[in-house]
């Protein structure tokens, strides 16, 4: 039901003239689209329904993003409603809970993450952001999404006592945002922090204590982000069965000759076992059992093989697929960027050597 | 969305788990080459050993005997055995001969069949290729002519695994030379040892025996022996190689969990100038990512078998799933021979041969799984054609 409306409404509100024009755009987002995902309630999927949700599971969202990274949809709704939302679901306070996380549902306020710093690792342990409570906040944040819609930051320093989460508003007085320039057309921010006054009711949990719900987002936003790289691979899939099965080149469709045959055939493998191992692990989540190795392992192979796919597609598309107008290139990029997203290949990798013994 | 296994299942794995803690796998004598496919060596006695538990027929009708358990049950099995190194090798191949009894059998295949194979007493070769007829098996030349009560067949079979010591072979043969191309061939159940077949092994890269060739010069086979209808044989054939797909291959991903768990203790215990050798990141990296192919392939056989169990089309699902399970192995027998370097071609028995020279002897047996049962080539047609519909080649 929520896969076929998401499916509907995304091909209507999400065409790819559309996508291309939001990738082009300084703002690239469309906040009517939002509005309008906020009304279907999408980003209240996760938030308990006493608080305007609908309570939904983790399983739920990847089904979601899923289609959202079928039509690729540029939208805060990861870092917003699945990322935040988490940290706030297992961190916040009863009234942080109330206050923020009905807001959050509704779409009216949305909120970013900012964790990774110079040394361009999402691993806590490479958190160096200091911050004393209450006192000053100074230094700066890398590769924060959607920071230029986000009304709210979670921020991730550490005190003394270890490493803390922080939500400030984000206009407060000291916030400074430069824009850096994605191939994906994501919007990605540097958040410089300037003497910004920090108190102890901007702790999001106690202090020293921010590792736990940290690791449980992070987990939310690499199945999410995995997700995404699932639905782009299919629709690239997709575009180049129809493609070998129209463009005809020698007398007959290339999709008659077996080189194309079998690089259509690998896309199709590299599509069914990358969403069998997402789901296999966002199902794991969702029923409580522990789902870390299989989060590592889905989101490693679909870093591979969604852009095996991507690369494999551009060679059956051939030149046309190299202009900017087709759309084959920004899903491509935006699976490139999911990749990178809530630990690389090469941490995930780290994970399963563990996970199967190797000391 | 459901992974679990039922409650049903996860007993039925620890029944399977205590009969191998009770009926050790090494304890029971090869009488045939172990493929590398996963099942492990041919074993007569072990075969017997299943059939002792029921578990030969566990999945068939009550009326010829079975338990009518599931067919997740036989996944289950299949897993726990793998997983062991059992040899099971001749299982599958029963399984799939009997479904095909019960479903298209004469009452004499039945009635005599089912029981021998329900007692672990029957096991059956495959004759399908021909010198002249591989990828292109509707070329085949064997034929089967009717003669009163009686086909007569002659032609020559070649590529028939462990043919020289099973006790049926199930040869596919044409019966109609006037009928278009895919009807007018028939599937026969051919007991070993019937006057005029001559089966002679044909010695194999690793050095063992594994495949026969069958020179049939007129063999005699009652028409009762005939498995379907006359002509239909090409449907049930391909609807036979789906499940031939599956079941062949199904047990793939768990013997590679098997190998990796292997290899991971050798990183661990191998020591290059005072570290481990599972501390050097490439070794790292490789195994971890072998670990992720074998998730991947599994998660195809636990999607196709639930297709099968539902009764849904299956168009490319088996497969894709037989490319992925044959190259996956190649991979990690690749793997495995960089990982022992100058120790990973000694053979099993040599001295200083490491982890037995299983290493080896998967290396070189891998290379005939993408060949075997439909080349990759040739799946990778049939996922483009009959998954995708792309226009055919031909």
């Amino acid at each position: 039901m929520l896969v076929s409306t998401a499916r509907e409404f995304l091909r209507r509100h999400c065409p790819p003239e559309r996508v291309q024009e939001w990738a082009l755009d300084e703002r690239g987002v469309d906040e009517k689209l939002w509005q309008h995902i906020a009304e279907l309630g999408w980003p209240g999927l996760l938030v308990d329904p006493a608080l305007g949700g609908s309570g939904g599971s983790i399983l739920d969202v990847v089904l979601l993003v899923e289609q959202m990274g079928y039509a690729c949809l540029a939208s805060p709704f990861v870092t917003s409603a699945v990322v935040v939302t988490s940290l706030l679901a297992t961190a916040g306070s009863a009234d942080q809970q109330k206050r923020l996380l009905s807001a959050l549902a509704s779409g009216e306020l949305i909120a970013t993450l900012a964790l990774v710093e110079e040394a361009g690792s999402p691993d806590p342990d490479d958190v160096m952001l200091a911050c004393r409570v209450p006192g000053r906040l100074t230094g700066r944040k890398l590769f924060v999404k959607d920071a230029h819609v986000a009304n709210l930051l979670a921020i991730v320093v550490r005190e003394r006592e270890g490493l803390s989460l922080l939500l400030l508003p984000s206009n407060r007085f000291g916030i400074a945002r430069r824009a850096l320039a994605q191939i994906s057309g994501e919007k990605i921010f540097e958040i410089v922090f300037d003497g910004v006054e920090v108190t102890a009711d901007d702790r999001l949990g106690p202090a020293g204590h921010g590792g736990a719900p940290l690791a449980s987002a992070f987990q939310a936003g690499a199945l999410a982000r995995t997700a995404e790289m699932v639905g782009g691979a299919q629709r690239i899939l997709d575009l180049a069965v129809e493609h070998a099965r129209t463009r005809v080149q020698g007398g007959r469709p290339i999709g008659g000759y077996q080189a194309i045959q079998h690089a259509c055939a690998d896309l199709v493998r590299d599509v069914d076992t990358s969403r069998g191992l997402l789901y296999l692990a966002a199902w794991k989540a969702a029923e409580g059992l522990p789902a870390a190795t299989d989060i590592a392992i889905a989101k490693a192979h679909a870093a591979e093989a969604c852009l095996a796919v991507a690369r494999r597609g551009h060679q059956i598309f051939g030149a046309m697929s190299y202009c900017e107008e087709h759309p084959l290139h920004l899903v491509h990029k935006r699976i490139q960027a999911a990749s990178l997203d809530f630990g690389d290949t090469q941490s995930q990798l780290e994970v399963v050597a563990q996970s199967i013994g190797l000391t | 969305m459901d992974f679990a296994l039922t409650a049903d299942e996860e007993a039925f794995a620890a029944v399977v788990k205590r009969f191998l803690a009770e009926h050790p796998p090494e304890r029971f004598a090869a009488d045939g080459m172990d493929a590398g496919y996963g099942s492990g060596a041919h074993s007569r006695a072990f075969l017997r050993a299943l059939a002792e538990q029921g578990w030969l027929s566990m999945t068939w009708p009550k009326t010829f005997g079975g338990q009518e358990r599931p067919m997740f049950f036989k996944l289950v099995l299949m897993e726990e055995l793998a997983r062991a190194g059992a040899p099971f090798g001749p299982l599958p191949g029963c399984w799939q001969t009997a479904d095909a009894i019960i479903e298209y059998g004469s009452e004499r295949l039945r009635s005599q069949l089912l029981p021998q194979i329900a007692r672990g007493e029957a096991t059956f070769w495959q004759g399908f290729s021909e010198p002249g007829a591989g990828s292109d098996l509707l070329a085949l030349k064997t034929e089967a002519r009717r003669d009163g009560d009686d086909y007569v067949i002659r032609g020559h079979k070649i590529w028939s695994s462990h043919a020289g010591i099973s006790r049926y072979g199930l040869v596919f043969a044409r019966t109609s030379r006037e009928a278009r191309r895919s009807r007018g061939f028939s599937m026969f159940v051919v007991p070993n040892g019937t006057a005029g077949m001559d089966i002679r092994p044909i010695r194999s890269l690793t050095g063992d025996v594994y495949h026969y060739e069958v020179f049939l010069d007129d063999v005699r086979v009652p028409a009762e022996l005939r498995l379907g209808p006359e002509g239909e044989g090409f449907v049930a054939l391909l609807n036979g190689l789906d499940s031939d797909r599956f079941w062949g291959r199904f047990y793939k991903a768990p013997a590679l969990e098997r190998v990796l768990h292997q290899l991971v203790e050798y990183a661990n215990t191998t020591m290059v100038r005072g570290t481990p050798l599972a501390r050097d990141p490439l070794v790292r990296r490789r195994l971890a990512g072998a670990a992720v192919d074998v998730a991947a392939l599994r998660t195809l056989f636990y999607r196709a078998a639930c297709l099968l169990r539902d009764g849904a089309p299956i168009t490319y699902e088996t497969a894709v799933a037989k490319v992925l399970a044959d190259e996956t192995g190649q991979k990690v027998a690749r793997l495995g021979m960089d990982l022992l370097g100058l120790w990973g071609p000694l053979r099993a028995g040599s001295p200083w041969a490491k982890l037995d020279g299983q290493i080896a002897h998967l290396y070189q047996t891998t290379l005939g799984h993408t060949i075997a049962g439909g080349t990759n080539e040739i799946l990778r047609t049939t996922v483009a054609v009959r998954g995708l519909g792309l226009p055919s080649a031909r």
